[in-house]
């Protein structure tokens, strides 16, 4: 296996998520606005284990799907609301605030501890922005995606049926013959 | 800088990395292996971008653990071999699709992430 050397931090994020997206290009646009190489760059997680493995060996593409990853040029990982402060060090409109992350106050990182709270908080909120691959909604936001599901079809939004099931579709036994059966029975 | 990878998820993640029980099939080798196999064979349709099927994954892997002499755990991703989702009509991730010598016996869409659920599943569906 070949392991890509990188000279430049890759931030890997979940294209399948719309909010994901949305940031990815932010950063995108702020590493590249000045002339010359950008500062970090982006990668899809896509659907290939082996490929993200030829990046890092390391690297797990269900526990890149879970958490943001941020992959240095020497081998290590930042992880969660580390890689986000690592990034926001690395972009040159945002590093002039970036440095509060290291600020260390008697052993403890309080600008740090807040960041990793706000990306516990968007990560989790992420889902009722309608991300199927970023998991079920924590307890505390279900009520607000059943209120926007209903707010949804009181306004004839057209709701895509999930590719993915969920702990909660229930479970669905199938025998072929039924299938098979549906299936004439359609035609 | 205390940003690197813990030392304890670096072991999760290696060691998820070299214990995979369950093999990939693709179009070119889905034949060969599950439709020309001997025995139960079970077949999980998925996506690496379902969190659904990342709460299975070690569930499922369990499973192949216990499994493993009596019947064989294959994963097809969906993403990537879509002639499969079509010609199988895959709804939806995760759907396990129970084959006995090649023929198609029961399938389960979205199973319960348990180890007991999905192991009586891979079980019953061949009795």
């Amino acid at each position: 296996m070949q392991i890509q050397k990188q000279t430049t931090p890759v931030l890997l994020f979940n294209d399948e998520c719309g909010v994901c997206r949305h940031i990815a290009r932010w950063v995108y646009q702020s590493a590249t606005g000045n002339v010359g190489e950008p500062s970090i760059l982006l990668q899809p997680i896509g659907d290939d284990p082996e490929a993200l493995r030829l990046l890092n060996p390391e690297l797990d593409i269900w526990d890149a799907y879970a958490t943001i990853h941020l992959l240095m040029p020497d081998g290590s990982m930042r992880l969660g609301g580390e890689a986000v402060a690592e990034v926001l060090r690395s972009l040159p409109n945002t590093r002039w605030f970036a440095w509060t992350f290291a600020i260390r106050m008697f052993g403890f990182r309080p600008f740090q501890t807040i960041l990793n709270v706000g990306y516990t908080i968007l990560a989790d909120v992420r889902p009722i922005f309608g991300c199927e691959s970023c998991g079920t909604p924590s307890v505390w936001l279900r009520p607000i995606g059943w209120m926007r599901r209903r707010v949804k079809a009181l306004l004839g939004t057209r709701q895509h049926p999930s590719p993915h099931f969920t702990s909660f579709s229930g479970v669905k036994r199938r025998q072929p013959e039924v299938a098979a059966d549906r299936a004439i029975a359609a035609k | 800088m205390t940003g690197e990878t813990p030392a304890g998820l670096q072991e999760t993640q290696r060691s998820r990395v070299s214990d995979d029980k369950i093999a990939t099939v693709t179009g070119s080798t889905f034949t060969r292996l599950v439709l020309e196999g001997k025995g139960p064979i079970v077949v999980e349709f998925m996506s690496y971008g379902c969190a659904h099927c990342r709460v299975m994954e070690p569930v499922l892997q369990q499973v192949a653990g216990m499994v493993n002499a009596t019947e064989k755990i294959f994963r097809v991703n969906n993403a990537v071999d879509q002639e499969l989702v079509d010609s199988y009509e895959i709804l939806g991730t995760p759907t396990l699709v129970m084959f006995l010598n090649g023929n198609e016996v029961a399938r389960v869409e979205g199973p319960r992430p348990t180890v007991s659920s999905v192991l009586s599943i891979v079980t019953q569906a061949f009795q």
